[in-house]
């Protein structure tokens, strides 16, 4: 009787073996759908540029389905909504939004770059953008923008300029981020604490997290979470360290003013202002302040839509500006934007889509479905007033005080991933802060050396 | 129908398969031994024969060192965990007891658990604030992140999704011993532990044997509990992190896979090295009859 218990066991693995194997073979080649093709043959209508450059397609106006890629969960209505926009004005070109969260989402793009099944556009960080456009995976705009059918001038911040590679355009500014003191006012309200405000310092964020904290009761003041862009990079420039230095060729990590910066934002978790790091982990800081048991946190203007998803701190919580550090206000200020593969089947339909996002009728929409700050010159006032009730102004104020985040070189992708792993045995307490700092130094410095 | 067009007929056959394990399996096995020799910038497009530069950089990596006696401990404390309780457990599920298929259906059930989702439910588990595990012995135990004890709860977690299927092997090698030998011993007065010493696990030890390789072979490649229960924020991965996570880090979270593959390989060489040791050693106890 065993015996065909066991042979039933193995033939059913091997029923399982086959049929993943066939799923993992689907998955190669499920991309670029030429999917809608049933939907509407013909209607030449729509696209401004008919796609000439095409060369099998009989007819212009061939119905196209493109592929959009984004990492943000929060922002796919927003995208959704300009693709419907796009395709109201282009009838034959559909568009299909992805998102890959961001976890996966730099994993997922290497893989498809080398197999050239990128998708024909996708949402570009500062940080990847080098090693991207410097193995010619992604299409150059230079000519287009050259014959003026679209103007880098048009976008805040000198964003234009994030995409440019050796005299070559390869991407349009979608939008930017600053990061802003979100804070719970209910938990506030209950201590009699006055909320966060501009003349706020590290010292006084210190002290009213560490009165705001009942770790009896699960309850902190400040989620001193282990975070760069939106965590102790902001700490570090208000104390005047730096990341990296200025030509971006040894890194800041191991400067007292950087590692004092450090210490004082672990020293709220061992004064128990902060859940500790393993709680973090277990639940990620963000999360906590979702579920109202932090009374603040740093996060970014992209991560609003997120917080205000939450029904437990619905209208109970707003957002200030950073303290005030030694040195100055710190901030990190971060352009996305969005670029086309070079291998896409489509890609003058691509552009056309591409072209649109970098619209002001598509920055208009990001605004008004509160996605993030539009990077189209103009449009950032309807995002601030998209959400009358919070304070999102602090965002576009602290333009002024932020540096650019601390991409555009080859070596970024490689450190970054490090620089999580060595800091976090420092923020759990395997070794000192500054031990880790100084390791993460040595890494970096020696990433940049690799690099070149 | 002759024997030719029978051959062709048997590749038939097998071909989804085989092209499965040739295509899936073989050839990046083939190519990891090639891209361990190189050094591969954009993507993998542009590739330099760099000889062995990257095991030069591996061998001085404490790094390196640090993973290879990871993976070792977990070999050493999962295996034969695994074995004891597998055979433990066929043995009282082969007796006559009530209900004994429902209790086989239970030790399978972690065998056809989503990996991810038992995770989850060992995350739970081990938490240290409100875990079960902390609760019912009446710790206070970081399980998964003091590195005194995450290897401990990955050998738990290990050997508890291990026990089912290795069970199931075992008890068909118990179903296979004959009845008639039992009885002869119980007729020359043998009774229970001794039958067990002296003739069920002679008996057993081909099952062993097999199921020994192929837990070594499993175990050295440890990667999704790591990867799961652990994560890359905890401060005790680098207590546990194996040679596979290392592999996978490298290759697709440092965009090295040079160097990935270089840990691969070698992995590949101990397992060979490991293997042709059981074969080695098998004459002195394992029991053909």
């Amino acid at each position: 009787m065993n015996a065909t218990k066991k042979s039933k066991a193995a033939s059913a693995a091997g029923v399982l073996l086959v049929a993943s194997l066939a799923l993992a073979a689907c998955g190669g080649n499920s991309n670029n759908g030429e999917g809608a093709a049933s939907s509407a043959p013909a209607s030449a209508g729509g696209a401004s540029s008919p796609a000439a450059s095409k060369p099998a397609g009989g007819d212009g106006g061939k119905a196209v389905t493109i592929s959009y890629t984004i990492w943000d969960k929060n922002q796919q209505p927003a995208m959704e909504a300009i693709a419907k926009a796009f395709t109201d004005q282009n009838p034959n070109i559909k568009v299909k939004v992805d998102v890959i969260p961001w976890g996966d989402y730099w994993t997922k793009m290497s893989a498809a770059a080398p197999a050239g099944t990128l998708p024909d556009v996708f949402w570009m960080h500062g940080g990847q953008f080098i090693k991207y456009a410097t193995g010619q995976f992604l299409e150059p705009i230079t000519d287009k923008v050259q014959a003026g059918e679209i103007d880098l001038n048009n976008y805040a911040a000198n964003l234009g300029s994030i995409y440019t590679l050796d005299g070559q355009n390869y991407g349009i500014p979608k939008d930017f981020d600053t990061i802003g003191l979100a804070y719970n006012k209910e938990l506030f309200d209950q201590a009699s604490v006055p909320y966060p405000d501009d003349t706020w310092t590290y010292e006084k964020l210190a002290e009213v997290a560490k009165k705001l904290s009942q770790p009896d009761k699960g309850i902190y003041g400040f989620g001193a979470k282990l975070d760069t862009q939106a965590g102790y990079w902001n700490d570090i420039l208000a104390n005047g360290g730096h990341i990296l230095n200025a030509d971006m060729t040894k890194s800041g990590y191991d400067e007292p003013a950087t590692i004092e910066a450090l210490k004082a934002r672990y020293q709220l978790i061992l004064d128990k202002a902060s859940p500790t790091h393993q709680q973090m982990t277990d639940t990620d800081a963000v999360e906590m302040f979702k579920s109202g048991k932090l009374a603040m946190i740093f996060d970014g203007s992209w991560d609003n839509g997120n917080l205000a998803s939450s029904d437990v701190i619905k209208g109970k919580y707003d957002w200030a500006k950073l303290p005030n550090g030694k040195v100055k206000r710190g901030n990190i200020i971060n352009g996305l934007g969005n670029v086309m593969s070079a291998k896409g089947k489509h890609k003058e339909e691509s552009w056309q889509f591409l072209k649109f996002l970098g619209s002001k009728e598509a920055a208009d929409i990001t605004a008004q479905m509160g996605a993030a700050i539009p990077a189209f010159n103009g449009t950032q006032d309807a995002w601030v007033k998209s959400k009358p009730d919070l304070n999102l102004q602090v965002f576009i104020d602290q333009t002024a005080d932020a540096v650019p985040y601390p991409s555009g070189s080859k070596s970024y992708p490689v450190w970054f991933a490090k620089e999580g792993e060595i800091m976090s045995q420092a923020w759990g307490g395997a070794i000192s802060v500054e031990e880790g700092a100084k390791k993460v130094a040595e890494m970096m410095n020696q990433a940049i050396a690799d690099a070149k | 129908m002759n024997a030719k067009s029978r051959y062709a007929w048997a590749y038939v056959m097998i071909a989804p398969t085989l092209i499965g394990t040739l295509v899936f399996w073989l050839w990046p096995a083939i190519y990891s031994v090639y891209l361990g020799f190189l050094k591969s910038e954009n993507f993998g497009m542009d590739n330099h024969w760099v000889g062995l530069a990257n095991y030069e950089r591996l061998f001085k990596d404490d790094e390196f060192w640090q993973n290879l006696k990871n993976t070792m401990l977990y070999v050493v404390l999962f295996v034969p965990l695994t074995i004891v309780l597998s055979t433990f457990f066929a043995v009282l599920m082969n007796a006559k007891i009530k209900g004994r298929s429902v209790y086989r259906v239970i030790y399978f059930l972690p065998q056809v658990t989503m990996a991810a989702a038992a995770a989850m439910v060992w995350v739970i588990i081990f938490a240290q604030d409100y875990g079960l595990l902390n609760s019912a012995i009446g710790t206070h135990i970081a399980w998964i992140s003091d590195k005194r004890f995450a290897m401990y709860a990955l050998v738990i977690v290990g050997v508890w999704g291990a026990i089912g299927f290795n069970m199931l092997l075992i008890l068909a090698g118990l179903q296979g011993i004959p009845r008639p030998l039992y009885e002869a011993a119980e007729l020359d007065g043998a009774v229970g532990f001794r039958k067990f010493r002296y003739i069920t696990l002679p008996l057993l030890t081909p099952t062993l044997f097999f199921t020994s390789i192929v837990l070594v072979i499993g175990a050295t490649q440890i990667f999704d509990s790591i990867y799961l229960i652990i994560g890359k924020t905890n401060v005790a991965l680098p207590s546990v992190r194996s040679l596979v996570y290392a592999y996978y880090q490298n290759s697709f979270i440092y965009y090295d896979q040079n160097y990935g593959a270089a840990i691969v390989n070698i992995l590949l060489v101990i397992n060979l090295i490991l293997t042709g040791f059981q074969f080695l050693m098998q004459k002195k106890w394992v029991v053909y009859d």
